[in-house]
């Protein structure tokens, strides 16, 4: 080994570039998967042959009967059906994961700027809720105010937001003990503007970060809680319930339970891979 | 090995080693580096590094310093193109391939750049990284115990973070030299230490030379710095050699313009008015992309004719001294340049007293008795104790002392950014104090653009949009941007650009009291004189108060007529400034003075 300091190669003048470039083929996949399904599930309604709940033929059609991939336990095109419940689910996920991100963003925010007891409260509060034990909660949402879509959500963003507290608070605190922050308060801004203009565009790429991470896993997350029933009650097509429901079915017609459940697989390894990807590029540069 | 200063011929570069008696360990001939992104950062240098010797290299930022020295390590930036030859004691480093630079510059070489925090790796042991360059566990010892490290047997096992930026630059200092090389590249190394530290890192440098023989190129910004260490300069300008030759001759018989510019714009501790403006270089350093076809020194310098613009002036020998120079009218302009440098150098005696006794009345700031302890978990430190100081309505007192001393709490207490923990903060009628903040860059929010900053701060006096957009094409102007700089993010702005949006914001609603925290340690010479011109601007047309904080005593000098010496968080001595810097009373202010680097002293 050579002294470190030699061994240091200068800083190079395209650094935005070699990172770009270093982001490998998988990720490249996953951002443009993910740009894909966003837009497939935004034209669901117009692309899928039939409604989700349109009886369209007889049961347990094979996809050769039926294109394409036939029909369910009560005659539904199960391929349209698997497009409803794709939309459903990667929905859902942004909703969640943007409704975290917004909860966590305020809370951080605010921690990180005032300081002092607000910031002591606060992040008492959230470190109870990282505490939570998640699914545990969403089962007793949906067991207190009956299964339904909106309440899995509410009780998931209950257990998620916390997260992102924490990650815009950890930010903030860096932000406000950097000089810009000093000298705009002595140029008299005030206190929203300080937090808005002059602390979140830099805790924004974190919670970016953490948020495309996160999605993917919130994905498998509501599928999971759909398969045990507490997502929308049936007959909506959840690809979590769907694949509940057919696994009736698995050894005799198996596409039925598989074909949610490598949708799932699909939506969850795109939005890995990209949030991966997008990590590297908003943590490098 | 000195070279010979009545001997021209020992300063040409293109001259080949004969006799093994001065070889050289480093020759680059007709060297040209282009980067990607179309700069051209160095278009054709000459230069020698004989055995032992210490080459100063100095000029503006972006004129090249920098890659000279990495080209001639082989760390060029990846995407570089060379023209030309740079050889490390046998390796010709821009031909050679990655392997034989890694291992030319293992045999051959050291180097030390600025910041030592950022150069060490902190998750390392001190003795883990000397010994990546030391052979054994001794001679890492040995290498520490020469660069004057304390107990290093003890110490191995700290990390960079335990040790102070003294002694972390030592330790690069002991990685550098710890395999002997033929050459050490010091880039910068003392521009973040304070002078005490910074005299006794030339002292050890000075030491090592003459006792280990190693050879050294020396990049600074500081002219004096250059002149108290180096036993030749070479002055560049835009990726060229403007003056080169032994720095006593140069510095007192330039014979460049730009050389002679540049040593008009240094301040000195004597002599000179503070009222008038300081002498500067016109213009920015060059833009390495837009150079004019003849010589690059043209659009500033105002000697230029037009043969100035025919082609790229050669390196000849000088009419004014044994060295050799760049600039095709130099035998024209000698009388000229002559008298410029007598005057830039004079050692006047100062007018007793000038300053007008400040009026006794309204102060801009007044702390009486202030006192600060910073508490953390596990220990307390007492930063400031019974600070009592004055700043009449329109003067300025300037807060020297070294790092640490509690100048910069003192200023971050004066304007509100800090509590202060005991006794009383008043400030005079006018609006709320502002401050220019020490590093520019970091100051200003990086994701908005030179507008939105300004707009902010006129937006608090309740103004019409178009009154503000007009207040702020109008600071512009006067601080000297132009204005498309105002739809620019900080990042695409230069150093000096930067420093200037900072003081834009400070005054576009004028304050009764602007605190400075080192807002020129940062700045090119010419571009610190730029800066200090603006403050006194200020003073003289719109009566702002100055609260300058500095470990620079010319500095303070330039800009205050009064001065109050810092010492572990106490005022040690205070009053007029030049009175002080010429009966300096405490010990502390004598330290202080007798480590700034004087060309006058070094040559006397
Ligand atoms: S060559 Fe002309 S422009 Fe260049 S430094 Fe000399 S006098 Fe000035």
């Amino acid at each position: 080994m050579e002294p470190v300091a030699l061994g240091q190669e200068p800083v190079t003048l395209s650094v935005r570039r070699a990172v770009l470039s270093a982001l490998g083929p998988m990720e490249r996949v996953g951002v443009a998967l993910v740009l894909l399904i966003t837009v497939v599930a935004a034209l669901v309604p117009l692309i899928a042959p039939h409604g989700p709940y349109e009886t369209v033929g007889l049961a347990y059609q094979s996809p050769a009967q039926h294109p394409l991939l036939g029909t369910d336990e009560v005659g539904r095109d199960l391929f349209s059906r698997l497009l409803y419940g794709l939309r459903s689910s990667w929905f859902s996920a942004l909703v969640v994961v943007s409704a975290g991100a917004v909860i966590g963003l305020a809370i951080g925010l605010l921690a990180g700027v005032r300081g002092g007891w607000v910031d002591t409260v606060l992040m008492r509060i959230t470190d109870a809720g990282l505490a939570l034990p998640g699914p545990i909660i969403a089962i007793a949402v949906a067991v207190a105010l009956g299964p339904s879509l909106i309440h899995t959500l509410i009780a998931v963003t209950v257990v998620w937001w916390p997260w992102y507290a924490r990650i815009v608070r950890g930010e903030t605190r860096a932000i406000v003990v950097r000089p810009h922050f000093d000298a705009a308060r002595l140029a008299g801004v005030g206190r929203f503007r300080l937090a808005f203009r002059h602390v979140l565009p830099g805790a924004l790429p974190a919670v970016v970060i953490a948020a495309s991470v996160d999605l993917g896993y919130l994905v498998l997350t509501l599928a999971g809680l759909s398969f045990l029933g507490l997502g929308a009650p049936p007959p909506a097509p959840e690809l979590g319930a769907m694949a509940y429901q057919g696994l009736d079915s698995l050894f005799s017609f198996p596409w039925i339970p598989l074909a949610p459940a490598f949708a799932v697989f699909v939506l969850a390894a795109a939005a890995n891979m990209a949030g991966d990807g997008l990590r590297d590029l908003l943590e490098d540069v | 090995m000195q070279t010979d200063a009545n001997d021209p011929r020992s300063v040409t570069a293109a001259e080949p080693a004969t006799e093994g008696a001065s070889r050289p360990v480093a020759t680059v001939r007709g060297l040209h580096l282009r980067l990607p992104g179309g700069v051209h950062a160095l278009r054709g240098v000459d230069l020698e590094i004989e055995a032992g010797e210490i080459v100063g290299l100095v000029g503006e930022s972006g004129s090249g310093k920098t890659m000279l020295g990495l080209s001639l390590l082989g760390l060029a930036p990846a995407g570089a193109r060379f023209e030309g030859e740079a050889w490390l004691a046998g390796t010709e480093m821009t031909a050679a391939d990655s392997e034989a630079r890694r291992l030319a510059r293992r045999e051959h070489a050291g180097a030390v750049f600025q910041d030592p925090m950022t150069s060490l790796n902190p998750t390392m042991k001190i003795g883990t990284q000397v010994g990546e360059a030391a052979a054994s566990r001794e001679a890492v010892v040995e290498a520490l115990e020469q660069v004057g490290f304390p107990e290093p047997e003890r110490r191995l096992g700290q990390y960079p973070h335990e040790l102070s930026g003294g002694l972390r630059q030592r330790v690069m200092i002991a990685m550098a030299i710890a395999r002997r090389p033929a050459l050490v590249l010091l880039d910068e190394p003392t521009t973040a230490l304070d002078v005490t530290l910074q005299r006794t890192t030339l002292k050890l440098l000075r030491g090592l030379r003459d006792e280990l023989g190693v050879a050294m190129l020396f990049i600074t910004h500081d002219l004096a710095v250059a002149a108290e260490i180096a036993d030749r300069v070479a002055v560049l300008y835009a990726g060229r050699v403007a003056e080169l030759g032994v720095p006593s001759a140069v510095f007192r018989h330039p014979s460049h313009p730009y050389t002679a510019g540049l040593l008009a714009s240094r301040l000195a501790l004597a002599g000179g008015d503070r009222d008038g403006e300081l002498a500067t270089l016109g213009g920015e350093p060059p833009d390495p992309r837009r150079l004019p076809p003849g010589c690059p020194f043209e659009p500033r310098c105002p000697f230029s004719r037009e043969v100035c613009s025919l082609g790229l002036p050669a390196l000849v020998p000088s009419p004014r001294h044994p060295g050799l120079d760049a600039c095709v009218r130099a035998a024209e302009i000698a009388p000229e340049l002559e008298a410029g440098a007598a005057r830039a150098l004079a050692l006047a005696p100062p007018p007793v007293s000038s300053a007008p006794e400040p009026a006794p009345g309204v102060a801009a700031l007044e702390l009486r008795h202030v006192e600060k302890t910073f508490r953390s978990r596990r220990h307390e430190q007492r930063a400031v104790s019974d600070v009592s100081l004055t700043v009449p309505e329109g003067g300025a007192l300037a807060l020297v002392g070294e790092s640490g001393c509690g100048k910069t709490t003192i200023l971050r207490i004066a304007v509100a950014l800090e509590r202060a923990g005991g006794g009383a903060v008043e400030l005079g009628p006018g609006g709320r104090p502002q401050m220019v903040f020490q590093d520019a860059g970091s100051s200003l929010t990086p994701w908005m653009t030179v507008r939105q900053l300004l707009d902010e701060r006129v937006r608090t006096e309740g103004l019409g949009a178009a009154e503000r957009s007009r207040r702020i094409d109008e600071t512009l102007a006067w601080v000297g941007l132009s204005q498309e700089v105002a739809t620019m993010r900080p990042s695409r702005l230069s150093g000096g650009q930067r420093q200037r949006v900072a003081l834009a914001r400070a005054v576009i609603v004028p304050p009764a009291l602007l605190a400075c925290d080192e807002p020129t340690s940062a700045l090119d010479v010419s571009l610190a004189a730029v800066v200090i011109n603006l403050l006194r601007r200020l003073r003289r047309e719109l009566g702002v108060a100055l609260l300058f904080v500095t470990h620079d005593l010319a500095v303070a000098r330039a800009v205050a007529e009064e001065i109050a010496v810092m010492s572990a968080g106490r005022i040690v001595e205070r009053g007029e400034t030049d009175r002080v810097l010429r009966e300096p009373q405490s010990e502390e202010t004598r330290r202080l003075l007798e480590a700034v680097p004087s060309m006058e002293r070094t040559w006397r």
